[in-house]
């Protein structure tokens, strides 16, 4: 291509939506950027202290949690998702969504309320000692430090694995397990040689999403006491406020996360999975009789109780007792709170990523397929180093701007203005949560066929009348829960919140976090039910989007 | 000359072979001309450049006497007055048929346009299912509504890309005798592109081959029904 042609497309495509995406994803990179560079930054003394005595319990801390929880929820949800797609048991159509339910309780909620009922003082320990006059020895069933950590992780993390499995198994599965099955194999045989090579990558994708929230998970590791590089974060931050020896253990949480990602590519290697048959047929389920098919039931019935009906249960309990205590006008400013920045979050969410699909949309090509990576990198960067980088950078930001704030503001020089408001956590949840807004409108975007909008451009109308009359209403949809999953993210989420929040800015999660710290457990139930209820009605949208 | 393509290339990326590579053809005004050849041979490609959906890596097109593109020129799909039925139609689904027609019809008056509206209407035989979206007509029915959206705005070419390719086979005949009269009607110069010989046979004043990527010229007269 001569110069002057590659001229003339430059210009064609520099329009004023490329450069809001543009400006959208520099913000989106920037903060991460931030700690990358924090490693070519002269160290301070507390990062030569952490380096020499607690860095690599840390690293251990963490690759140990990974590992089990990795693991062990992979396994569970490999093994149920096999067992409702390819058998047929009494209850196993309420099963199916059932299973799912545990994804609605967040972690840190589950281990407060566990650790609570296996204590001393807990429902289980009491039945057995008031009505069975059996005394447990301390320790055998208390769920606390890192076994209870992985417990809880594992139990309320699998349905990741379980549901994109599931759906690899119901939709794709079937002309090769059929085939299989006209070569001999059977039962355990197809399930070793075929079942679990071929749905290998569906297993990958929904074990890195079960790493990706361990990693990122500040509330069970801190609430049992595992030292893990989340936790170090925020006892550097909090506790020695020295946001350089915090950046760098960000910088480290990141490496490790990009191990996972360069493993994930090492262990696809050349394979390729893709399925040419694009319309396979449902998978054919045999019949479980007599005793095999209520002993399935019973393992989906005991994992229901344990991951959701229980906990739930208790956790009603509880605040039948103290809701009264609970339900004061304060309650209500946590809602406002957790509401506004929810709102004003998911709002900025959809903004962008309406106008990072369309340019995709618009223009493919490697760097809009770059553009795109960037967009949603946030899912995988974990809370706490999302946060820190935004700290960092706002801190500087205000450094930079000081000279600009007694003019401009009437305020003290030196005053903070940036980093004490809530623009600030705000940028913060935008990053972290792009990815829930942009896939669903990115995915909207793929069902409408580009013919509509070239047909459009031939009518003589613009890109944006085109937008708004021919791509808008066609998106509605897209774009509602795009907003809606990043808000209800957005209402659960607690590291982020923890760190970036304004002076005295309390929302529904941190003080739930903070009644459950402070052994306030009972005071905790309330808001704790009500951000259970608010996931449960997320996790039937993401159902809903899936199904369509 | 009305069209004048004069060296046109194209490919979708720098490793692989061009689809269309050094093409010229020129068409007069008012000729009916129709493109046969095998799928990939890049004829719905050479449409997309005409209409500016597409962007040529070299050659240039010129149009009723203006230069559309160009080494240093590229006039946007919007700007360029080109006429396009698509091969899904691409009626937008959530618009009447009616909306559907006077998408393009913005820059005329309230009352020309209503004037404008009737006229299309009448020329593709769609009065009655003005108000209905496009999902509630039958596949013969929604052709012509994106034959008359294309032609509402009064395009100086109109392109159509495999028109009768979502039909059965035993409306085929019938609905061509339809888009040739409309054709005829609205006195249009057009470009035609099919895989299904017979399609252009029943249309086009004129068939061009085309092979694989290159132009290899071979052009002949076809007789019009």
């Amino acid at each position: 291509m001569n110069k002057s042609i590659w001229l003339r497309e430059l210009r064609r495509r520099t329009n004023s939506w490329f450069i809001v995406t543009m400006l959208g994803a520099i913000i989106i990179v920037m903060p991460v950027a931030y700690v990358i560079l924090s490693f070519f930054q002269p160290t301070s003394e507390n990062w030569q202290h952490i380096k020499e005595f607690l860095l690599a319990d840390y690293i251990k801390g963490s690759l140990l949690l990974v590992g089990s929880v990795g693991f062990l929820s992979t396994v569970i949800g490999l093994t149920l998702a096999w067992i409702v797609a390819a058998y047929e048991f009494p209850l196993r159509k309420q099963f199916k969504w059932l299973l799912i339910l545990p994804l609605a309780i967040p972690p840190y909620i589950a281990a407060y309320t566990y650790s609570t009922m296996t204590s001393y003082t807990g429902i289980i320990q009491s039945y057995f000692r008031n009505h069975l006059d059996y005394q447990f020895t301390p320790g055998t069933i208390e769920i606390m430090s890192m076994r209870g950590a992985i417990f809880v992780l594992t139990l309320f993390l699998y349905p990741y694995v379980y549901m994109i499995t599931l759906h690899y198994f119901e939709k794709q599965s079937s002309t090769y397990i059929e085939s299989a099955k006209t070569l001999g194999l059977n039962g355990f045989q197809l399930f070793f040689r075929l079942v679990l090579p071929i749905a290998r990558p569906a297993i990958i994708a929904g074990a890195m999403l079960i790493i990706f929230e361990v990693l990122s998970d500040y509330g069970v590791a801190s609430f049992f006491g595992v030292r893990t590089i989340s936790t170090a974060i925020f006892q550097t931050w909090f506790g020695m406020y020295d946001i350089d020896a915090a950046m760098r253990l960000a910088a480290w949480l990141l490496i490790i996360i990009l191990g996972v990602f360069m493993l994930e590519r090492f262990l696809r290697k050349r394979r390729k999975y893709d399925t040419n048959v694009t319309q396979s047929r449902p998978l054919a389920r045999k019949k479980l009789r007599g005793l095999s098919a209520w002993a399935t039931t019973l393992v989906c019935l005991a994992t229901f109780f344990a991951a959701f009906l229980i906990p739930f249960i208790q956790l009603i309990h509880w605040t039948l007792k103290t809701y009264e205590k609970v339900w004061r006008a304060d309650f209500f400013s946590l809602m406002a709170n957790s509401l506004f920045a929810a709102f004003i979050g998911a709002l900025i969410i959809s903004f962008f990523a309406i106008l990072a699909a369309r340019t995709i949309n618009l223009y493919p090509s490697m760097s809009s397929n770059l553009l795109a990576r960037v967009m949603t990198s946030g899912y995988a960067v974990p809370g706490a180093v999302v946060a820190i980088g935004v700290l960092a950078l706002f801190i500087t930001l205000d450094e930079k701007l000081a000279f600009l704030y007694p003019k401009l503001l009437g305020v003290e020089s030196g005053t903070l203005v940036l980093s004490l408001s809530i623009a600030m956590l705000i940028t913060g949840y935008v990053i972290r949560f792009m990815a829930q807004g942009f896939n669903a409108v990115e995915s909207g975007y793929t069902k409408i066929p580009p013919s509509y909008r070239e047909a459009s451009f031939l009518l003589g109308r613009g890109l944006t009348y085109t937008f708004w009359k021919v791509e808008f209403p066609l998106l509605r949809g897209s774009i509602l829960i795009g907003f809606a999953l990043a808000f209800l993210e957005i209402m659960k989420e607690l590291p982020l919140t923890l760190l970036l929040r304004p002076f005295n800015f309390d929302t529904l999660a941190t003080r739930t976090y903070q009644y459950a710290i402070d052994e306030r457990i009972y005071e905790a139930a309330p808001s704790s039910l009500l951000l259970i209820c608010l996931s449960i009605l997320s996790v039937i949208l993401i159902l809903r989007f899936e199904e369509k | 000359m009305f069209v004048q393509i004069q060296n046109l290339s194209f490919h979708y990326s720098r490793k692989q072979n061009p689809v269309i590579d050094h093409f010229s053809l020129s068409i007069e005004q008012g000729e009916i001309v129709g493109i046969v050849g095998a799928s990939g041979s890049g004829k719905s490609t050479l449409l997309r450049l005409l209409a500016g959906l597409e962007d040529p890596t070299g050659g240039s097109i010129e149009l009723d006497g203006r230069l559309i593109v160009g080494d240093r020129t590229y006039i946007e799909a919007e700007k360029r007055g080109v006429g396009m039925v698509f091969q899904n139609y691409a009626l937008f689904p959530h618009l009447t048929v009616c909306e559907n027609i006077c998408f393009g019809l913005h820059k005329l008056k309230r009352s020309e346009r209503k004037e404008r509206l009737g006229e299309m209407l009448e020329l593709v035989q769609l009065q009655e299912f003005a108000k209905r979206y496009p999902h509630e007509l039958s596949g013969g029915q929604q052709q012509r509504v994106a034959l008359a959206r294309a032609l509402a705005p009064a395009p100086s070419i109109l392109l159509m890309d495999e028109p009768f390719s979502n039909l059965d086979t035993n409306l085929k005949s019938l609905i061509r005798m339809e888009v040739r009269d409309i054709l005829q009607k609205a006195n249009i110069t057009c470009l035609f592109v099919s895989h299904d010989q017979a399609d252009v046979d029943a249309i086009c004043d004129r068939t061009i081959y085309i092979d694989c990527a290159t132009y290899v010229g071979a052009e002949k007269e076809t007789v019009s029904v």
